[in-house]
């Protein structure tokens, strides 16, 4: 056993963790549905494994990746989850999550989407 | 803080599923094993009390574990989110399975020290003890990444579990044998009592190895499904580094398995002796490592889940395609001036010269350490050998270039602190860690090959190279571009799985008489040849 302690103690030295925890966007509205120019506006996102929204925190990014908090809601099916943008001008920004998932994993993601005036 | 609370408690996965085996893999080596009540007088107090410890000290770990796990949550969330996440944690299937699972894990340390060391041959305690862990279990089921899926839950979750007490069963069993090794060696049990034990040993492994497979197939396909998936994406490519590792663990297991039939047939203690036990050795280095890989497992998004993000077969070649290794580095004022546009979240713009510049890095390295191979093969050679047996002076080397070279935007060559980009950036500080760790591997093998090879200190070179490797099957760039991470990760993987061949062949050479030796020695440098190939032809996808 001389080989195992500090084999054991080394490994608490070691291994790592990973950018992308487990819970991860699936589906998003926005390509389906352009988020409008000077409106406020509801974006539907589906996860792949339940999240515990109160312990997890959504950005809206803007240019100069200023940030800011946006509420998010529970959608009416499991996984699902409503994010209230407020009025935005044409350009570019990207949502950026910090979910906590059910099974433990704190994960980050980014959506980076365009507002632009419809032609 | 976030960068080293997001690393222990990816690290804390491991560590608690190695005392998880310990103890409940101990467990049923009493009961299935062992069997004390039966064998009255080919068992003495030594090897109960050994066994009843190691299993006991299991419990108690796995106790601290549990409970440090929520501790981390705890930490990792306040420093990630700015706030407190009390009290939205405690309504948590994470805070209550957690501590669910530490009572139980408490109940049973309490019990193996009341009841089971004292009455070590007592079949009802052994039953009792073994009882214990069905709670325990059934608490950790709501633990793994079965149990927030949106379907089919509970079959995942059954899975899930019974794949892991298998793995217990085998790593637990592996644990014991070694304590066993430990007593045999100093003669503190009966002669027969080494090949009986390993016999019945077998039988078990046997059935674990295939509860693993039953359990492990429909999982991986469950997670998975597409070929693209497995090969295309960080959940199936550290699945298949699992599959060749758990091929590596039954090649040693096959090995001893042979040495216990002959000495059944020949009677010779020889193999059982010289051979199997260092085979073992190798075996737990190799089970540890798919344990901290299952680990880092549970981290990764499943394959099905971003078909969007997965690459295909034709983009995982071509980060093995040979090439022209880049000889030259852009210079650090360009790295520099790129880096404001490539970390940008709202236009983002790649940088050419970033992606250069580690290209550089990883190239180099290789040559390194093809350059070192080269030396260690000259080193077998009589006519060489007193020079060239110096060729890990190599890793010292390396580890000052990477020192310098690794993280161009903070301390020594970039305008963000030493401790402040250590401690906040998780990627950093892995290589941190890694370039410490290729440091000290060069300085003591280097000291113990001055020494020839003397005392303990030969063995660290192995026990290193295995921690790297293990590094490298975990190594994450931390980004949102999951595609690019996941062509960059491929890599490292396999440099992983390299250096465990490295650590076994090293830890056998060291250990086993010829002709065995002078094999695991030629595996062990073929193998650092490899890592050299891989890291000179690598190149990083444009992110």
């Amino acid at each position: 056993m001389n080989f195992f302690k500090p084999a054991l103690l080394a490994l608490a030295l070691v291994a790592s963790n990973s950018a992308f925890g487990h819970a991860v966007v699936t589906h998003n509205s926005l390509k389906l549905k352009p988020v409008p120019v000077n409106l406020a506006s509801d974006v539907e996102l589906s996860f792949n494994s339940k999240v515990e929204l109160d312990l997890s925190e959504v950005f809206l990014v803007s240019a100069g990746d200023k940030m800011q908090t946006i509420t998010a809601t529970p959608g009416e099916k499991p996984g699902q989850v409503l994010l209230h943008l407020p009025a935005l001008e044409p350009g570019e920004y990207a949502i950026k999550l910090k979910i906590f998932a059910a099974d433990g994993h704190l994960s980050e993601d980014l959506l980076r989407f365009f507002v632009k005036q419809a032609k | 803080m976030e960068g080293i609370a997001n690393y222990l408690d990816s690290l804390i996965g491991g560590v608690d599923l190695t005392f998880y085996s310990i103890t409940i893999g101990g467990l049923l080596w009493g009961l299935l094993v062992l069997r004390p009540w039966h064998e009255e007088a080919l068992y003495n107090s030594a090897l109960l009390s050994k066994t009843v410890n190691l299993i006991h000290f299991g419990s108690k770990a796995l106790v601290i574990t549990q409970l440090s796990k929520i501790g981390l949550k705890i930490w990792l969330m306040a420093v990630t989110l700015g706030k407190s996440p009390f009290p939205a944690f405690f309504q948590t299937v994470q805070f209550q399975a957690g501590l669910a699972r530490a009572t139980c894990a408490f109940i049973l340390a309490v019990f193996i020290r009341q009841a089971l060391k004292s009455n070590p041959r007592s079949k009802q305690f052994w039953v009792l003890s073994t009882a214990i862990i069905v709670p325990l279990v059934i608490s950790a089921a709501w633990l793994v990444h079965g149990a927030s899926r949106l379907e089919d839950r509970g079959l995942l979750m059954t899975l899930t579990v019974t794949h892991q007490i298998a793995a217990a069963t085998w790593v637990g069993g592996i644990f014991q044998i070694l304590t066993l090794w430990g007593l045999k060696k100093r003669n503190a049990i009966a002669v027969e009592v080494w090949p009986l034990l390993l016999k019945r040993f077998s039988a078990v492994g046997i059935g674990s190895v295939v509860i693993l497979l039953v359990t492990g197939t429909p999982l991986a396909w469950y997670y998975i499904r597409t070929f693209q998936g497995f090969i295309g994406a960080g959940y199936g490519n550290l699945l298949l580094v699992k599959i060749i590792m758990l091929g590596l663990a039954l090649g040693f297991a096959w090995l001893n398995r042979q040495a216990v039939n002959a000495y059944f047939t020949s009677r010779s203690l020889y193999a059982l002796t010289a051979r199997v036990p260092y085979y073992i050795e190798a075996e737990t280095l190799i089970l540890l490592t798919i344990l901290f890989t299952a680990a880092s497992l549970a981290s990764q998004p499943p394959a099905v889940d971003i078909p969007h993000l997965t690459a295909s077969f034709e983009e995982v070649l071509n980060m093995f395609h040979p090439r022209v290794p880049r000889w030259e580095s852009p210079t650090h004022e360009a790295l520099i001036a790129g880096e404001a546009g490539r970390v940008a979240i709202v236009g983002q713009i790649p940088s050419e010269a970033a992606t250069a510049w580690s290209d550089y890095n990883h190239n180099i390295s290789g040559i390194f350490l093809a350059t070192m191979s080269f030396f260690a093969m000259l080193s077998f050679s009589n006519r060489f050998h007193r020079w060239a047996r110096f060729w890990p002076v190599g890793f010292m080397a390396l580890g000052v270039f990477l020192f310098f070279r690794s993280d161009a935007e903070s301390w020594p060559l970039g305008p963000i602190g030493f401790w402040e980009s250590t401690f906040n950036n998780g990627e950093i500080l892995q290589h941190r860690i890694a370039t410490l760790l290729v440091f000290v591997l060069g300085l003591i093998e280097v000291r113990a090959r001055l020494n020839n090879n003397s005392g303990f200190m030969p063995y660290m070179f192995p026990l290193l190279a295995a921690f790297g490797g293990m590094m490298l099957l975990a190594h994450s760039h931390v980004g949102f571009e999951a595609k690019t991470a996941f062509l960059i990760q491929v890599g490292h993987t396999m440099m992983g799985v390299f250096s465990l061949i490295l650590a076994c062949g090293r830890w056998l050479e060291l250990k086993l008489d010829s002709p065995g030796k002078n094999v695991a020695g030629f595996i062990s440098v073929f193998a650092l040849f490899q890592i050299g190939v891989i890291l000179m032809f690598y190149r990083e996808p444009l992110y």
